[in-house]
């Protein structure tokens, strides 16, 4: 199904290393790559518009052209499509004023007839094509007035605008999550190519040719797909925009959080772009193991909800406190996918300060599906191998169903577990007294005895552990609703009597529990995570 | 009752109507408060204090070109609570500015206001001075009056029982002793050349010879500074200096015992610019015109000075009416209001210039030289009185004109440091004083033999 | 970098300080005497009942120009926030209903009070939406809320205030406002 045939090679930390010369200068980059990626590695950018990374090569733009000594003397080669060879000599433009003539010409194509709209686009920002034209165009307008912009593309969309121009292809509906604006489209392609090859459904084609080509989906069809979103990542300019994030916030308006979605056990790395305390969007952080580019739309959306439906905080921690050492019965603490490394070595204090009274539970009782092979392993119970890495039950939520009568207290942490829809919890109701530590007021805390606001994984600091046995690091998104909010960790180390100050002490107990974690502090693990050993868990 | 009998009632009444030149200082308060408040606004091209109306039927807001709100200043003073500072010498701090206050009394009467009165009167030639006090030692009492301002400045200053009020009336004892002492020597070259103290012979020296200020200019001068200086006006005003000594030795002061001192001060301007004008300006004499020739030609003088003074009511006349065609085209939102204004002073301007025109008119034709004079050749005492009227206005002038100077170098000069101001008295001007003495005494006695 | 100013040294003229006065004098004697016999020429205004002249070029309160159809012309691309150096400029963009604008401002908002009337936001602005021409310099009003200017407020103006610009005339009741909307408006072929 996929189309893998020309997918650029990456370079990796183990690329033999071989010599070219660029600018007449022996530099030594990774030779088993094309030569984009082999200038960028010794730092020299390249601009390009169609190339990506995790797409395979097209090289339609023109944009990333270099020169390269060869047996008929100088000629113009794309980098992104030419393979690096030993002893190459390549120019860039800081020696060579023709490479650089021949990008500005590219890039005055390009722009020939792209809308003014950067300041209704979307993408103004951090749009491919306005830093190309700072980095290698700044052309002056060479077009006369009276030709104007002169839009060929789908007739269908064609107007002529009040100063005569023709225009067309402004916000098409092409899809439920996407608009398309046709005028602005520079047909890289690299929508088609991630339909194609990333997502396997090839729902989006260019039609029409040279300069009327436009980019269309079959007829009466929509985009539709679980990565659709991904087009907007990938579209190098305003052409493909998300509704949700459509006139919502000017980009550079927006602070960005590395952190990772905690709704899929792959752990797919986001950026969490927020202002003013709110969460405008969130977008794919490039992480080549775990997510490369790509990011499902149900972790992408996931984040409008993040503020909605919220528990309060309340100060009663000694109401819980006093609630747990007065059960007659035995103590039941239940743990849910989203618990942080943290959260997981707080509740095993806690346990181990009950002492045989209390038993931990985990699990999930949604479904359990398969892995796409893109951003989703399919297990929604986000942190399972660090339950496993600090030797918790991960999945034994049934037993706490049958043996129900044998608890008077459940301690329930980010676990909805009612409201997931499986009946036979709601045997958990038995329980007199049921205390629920959640973001969100859900059927589980609605049912609660007590029910105290935590913090979201949005807005924590902390570490988990994918499915593929990579430690990742999540970091706080300055947009708690309520400041008053603690982190899971920090309440339950509160109930066990030796409160943790900060993520840092909690992470330090979870290593005391797991051997693997020992030795390792916040700073040692990449943005791209770090793998522990062991291999899958 | 000889010393009755010895004068005939016109006599009488005129001595007796003398004694209102007293109350000239106290007058040209009023003219130097607003001179010198619209005089600064006009040199820093402000238009000065304008805003207090006072409401009159038809006219709407009069404004008095300003003059109102000095009255409402005067006003507020006059009404605000007199209070004496703890620690003070209650008698002595009431009573200091009392004094400078009080000198204004004194000095105008030995001023000469016009020349001596000589007319024919039920058969007698009489003869009445033109000062209150015809002394010959005139100039001399002038100097002790005004010295004793200062007691005032040192009371007030020790009696407010604060340093700043402290300093500031010793330096203003310390200013007035070193400038008295240039005032006097600058003063004696003319005294000299003039041969007397009284202030009526120095006048009719002037005015039978030539002006102070042509004989001795480097006196007048030295004179000037040093009568600026001991009035205590900027750019000498080291007594009062804001950013040292706030306001000086009336620091403490407030309400009408502010408004005393400040009254003092600006009638002390006024004796001194009389002094100046009396002593280098010819006096009340008139320019290039000797009395005996003005009262030969009594009718022509009035009528020249009634159309002259007919001439400046046309001029102001002219002066509203560019302003108010200015006004009427501009788009000030209150416009209306100042052109119903002016109506006042256009008609106040028309009947002023029309009476002036027809007094001219009527002293020109029907002031026969039989009327001015006797078979005798004796004045009658219309034309004493006419004389009289044109020497007061003259020498009226001539002050008024000074008095700008005080105000025009106050606006223009910044001020002098202390130790400036001491070098100045003593090492500059004393010195050419003492030259501009003997030179004058050296050349006289080579010259007139007198 | 330290830069030494040598003074002059004063002339003996200039020591002797009485013709340095005399010249003084004279100046402010010029102006006296200009206030006395030219009072209309006075540069001094009677303020409140007399205005100003304010120049064209003068950054004054905002405004925002209006399309023909009356409409503001902000397309909410938020540059003039950016460029301003107060951060007084606070947008909120929404969706269109006119087909022909896809992106509208919904709210707009200048702090008059954090405002440092700098102009860039006029400066910044790539549909000369935001002008700062209004020439009204006085603001006064009673609490500190309402010196923040309201898309009401910047879009509430008069084109008669301003019969030289022909982009105002465009807006309603402008002289130009007929032809402008006849031009106004994509006809789709």
């Amino acid at each position: 199904m996929s189309n893998y045939y020309n997918m650029p090679k990456l370079p990796t930390e183990s690329s033999p290393k071989v010599e070219i010369f660029v600018d007449d200068k022996a530099v030594m980059v990774p030779g088993d790559t094309n030569l984009l990626e082999a200038l960028k590695a010794v730092g020299i950018e390249t601009p390009h518009v169609c190339y990506h990374p995790y797409l395979p090569v097209s090289g339609n733009c023109r944009q990333c052209l270099v020169e390269q000594e060869g047996p008929r003397g100088r000629m113009l080669v794309i980098a992104c499509y030419t393979p690096v060879a030993p002893g190459m000599k390549i120019y860039t433009p800081a020696s060579s004023a023709r490479v650089k003539n021949a990008r500005k010409a590219t890039q005055e194509f390009m722009l020939v007839n792209h809308p003014l709209d950067c300041p209704i686009c979307d993408k103004a920002g951090e749009c491919t094509l306005q830093e190309n034209y700072m980095e290698c165009g700044q052309n002056e307008g060479r077009l006369r007035p009276e030709y104007g912009k002169n839009y060929h593309g789908n007739p269908a969309h064609q107007f002529v605008d009040s100063k005569g121009q023709v225009r067309g292809g402004k916000h098409v509906d092409i899809g439920p999550r996407i608009l398309l604006d046709e005028e602005r489209c520079v047909q890289c392609d690299r929508c088609v190519r991630f339909m194609r090859s990333v997502a396997g459904d090839e729902q989006l084609q260019l039609a029409g040719r040279a300069d009327h080509t436009y980019i269309t989906t079959f007829p009466g069809e929509k985009l539709d797909h679980e990565y659709d979103l991904c087009v907007t990542d990938v579209c190098p300019t305003g052409a493909m925009t998300a509704k949700y994030f459509r006139f919502q916030k000017r980009v550079w308006l927006l602070s960005h959080t590395p952190t990772i979605s905690m709704d899929d056990s792959l752990g797919a790395n986001i950026w969490i772009d927020h202002a003013d305390g709110k969460i405008y969007r969130v977008m794919p952080r490039c992480n080549p193991e775990v997510n490369r580019s790509w990011l499902s739309n149900t972790s992408r959306m996931a984040f409008q909800n993040f503020n909605k439906n919220r528990l309060p905080a309340i100060g009663g921690i000694s109401v819980m406190k006093d609630a747990i050492a007065s059960a007659s019965g035995k103590i039941a603490l239940v743990a849910g996918g989203e618990c942080t490394i943290e959260d997981l070595a707080a509740l095993r204090m806690l346990k181990e300060t009950l002492g045989d009274r209390a038993e931990i539970f985990a699990g999930t009782l949604k479904v359990k599906s398969e892995p796409d092979g893109i951003a989703k392993s399919g297990d929604p119970m986000a942190n399972r191998a660090g339950f496993k890495l600090l030797g918790l039950p991960d999945d034994n939520l049934y037993d706490l169903a049958q043996h129900v009568s044998d608890y008077s207290v459940v301690v329930c942490v980010n676990n909805d577990i009612i409201g997931e829809g499986n009946k036979s919890m709601d045997a958990i109701e038995k329980i007199p007294t049921r205390i629920v530590l959640s973001a969100f007021n859900d059927e589980t805390a609605s049912k609660a005895t007590l029910a105290f606001g935590i913090k979201h994984w949005s807005e924590v600091q902390g570490t988990m552990v994918n499915s593929l046995n990579i430690l990742q690091k999540l970091n706080a998104a300055p947009t708690a609703p309520d400041a008053e909010l603690k982190p899971a960790y920090e309440v339950l180390s509160e109930l066990a009597g030796k409160p943790f100050t900060c993520a840092y002490d909690a992470f330090k107990k979870a290593a005391e529990y797991a051997p693997a974690l020992a030795g390792l502090a916040y700073d040692t693990i990449k943005s791209t995570g770090l793998h522990l050993e062991g291999g899958n868990a | 009752m000889d010393i009755i009998e010895s004068k005939s009632w016109v006599e009488w009444l005129i001595t007796i109507a003398k004694f209102a030149f007293c109350f000239v200082p106290v007058l040209y308060i009023l003219l130097l408060i607003p001179m010198e408040r619209r005089g600064a606004g006009f040199m820093q091209d402000r238009q000065g204090p304008n805003r207090s109306y006072i409401k009159v039927p038809y006219f709407g807001r009069i404004r008095l070109l300003g003059y109102v709100q000095n009255m409402c200043d005067g006003t507020k003073l006059f009404f605000k609570e007199m209070f004496a500072p703890k620690g003070a010498s209650k008698f002595l701090y009431y009573v200091a500015p009392a004094i400078p206050f009080a000198i204004v009394f004194l000095s105008p009467c030995v001023i000469p206001w016009f020349g001596p009165m000589v007319f024919e009167w039920g058969g007698k030639v009489v003869t009445i001075s033109g000062s209150i006090l015809d002394s010959d030692v005139g100039i001399l009492l002038l100097f002790g009056f005004s010295s004793l301002s200062a007691y005032g400045a040192v009371l007030a200053g020790w009696a407010s029982k604060s340093k700043y009020s402290y300093l500031g009336s010793l330096r203003t004892s310390a200013m007035t002793i070193s400038y008295e002492v240039c005032q006097g020597l600058s003063m004696m070259g003319l005294l000299v050349l003039a041969g007397s103290f009284s202030l009526t012979d120095i006048v009719s020296w002037q005015e039978h010879h030539v002006w102070g200020i042509v004989a001795q200019p480097v006196a007048f001068f030295c004179f000037l500074i040093a009568t600026i200086a001991e009035t205590g006006r900027a750019p000498f005003d080291v007594a009062e200096g804001e950013p040292e000594l706030v306001a000086g030795y009336h620091t403490e002061y407030g309400a009408m015992q502010f408004g005393l001192f400040y009254m003092g001060e600006y009638s002390h301007i006024c004796i001194s610019s009389f002094l100046v004008a009396t002593l280098f300006l010819g006096g009340y004499s008139v320019p290039f015109v000797t009395t005996e020739t003005m009262q030969a030609h009594m009718g022509g003088s009035l009528a020249i000075l009634c159309w002259v003074l007919a001439f400046l009511a046309l001029a102001f006349l002219h002066m509203m009416h560019r302003y108010s065609k200015k006004l009427a085209a501009s788009r000030q939102s209150n416009k209306n209001v100042i052109l119903q204004e002016y109506k006042l002073y256009k008609l106040v301007g028309w009947v002023a210039a029309l009476v002036f025109i027809a007094a001219g008119v009527a002293s020109w034709m029907f002031y026969t030289p039989e009327m001015a004079h006797t078979a005798a050749g004796v004045n009658t005492i219309g034309t004493a009185l006419g004389t009289a009227a044109i020497h007061l206005l003259v020498l009226v002038v001539k002050s008024v004109m000074f008095c700008w100077v005080w105000i025009w170098v106050r606006w223009t000069l910044p001020r002098f440091r202390y130790d400036h101001v001491m070098n100045l008295g003593w090492k500059i001007i004393l010195n050419i004083a003492i030259l501009n003495l003997v030179v004058t005494a050296v050349v006289a006695k080579l010259l007139g033999g007198n | 970098m330290a830069r030494v100013i040598k003074q002059k040294p004063m002339t003996i003229i200039e020591r002797l300080y009485i013709f340095e006065a005399m010249r003084g004098l004279w100046t402010t004697l010029k102006h006296a005497a200009r206030g006395l016999f030219r009072y209309e020429e006075l540069p001094t205004i009677s303020y409140p009942e007399g205005q100003p002249e304010v120049r064209n070029s003068y950054r004054a309160k905002h405004r925002l120009m209006l399309r023909p159809d009356g409409t503001p012309r902000c397309v909410a691309c938020g540059m003039c926030a950016a460029a301003c150096p107060a951060h007084c400029i606070f947008i909120e963009a929404t969706q269109s209903d006119d087909p022909r604008i896809e992106k509208r401002v919904m709210r707009f908002d200048i702090d008059h009070l954090v405002c440092v009337f700098c102009g860039l936001c006029a400066e910044a602005c790539p549909v000369d939406a935001l002008r700062m021409d209004t020439k009204q310099i006085v603001f006064e009003h009673r609490k500190r809320e309402d010196f923040v200017a309201h898309l009401a407020d910047l879009t509430d103006w008069d084109p008669k205030d301003y019969p030289e610009d022909a982009q105002s005339q465009m807006a309603p009741g402008g002289t130009k406002n007929a032809e402008a909307r006849k031009v106004w408006g994509m006809e789709v072929k």
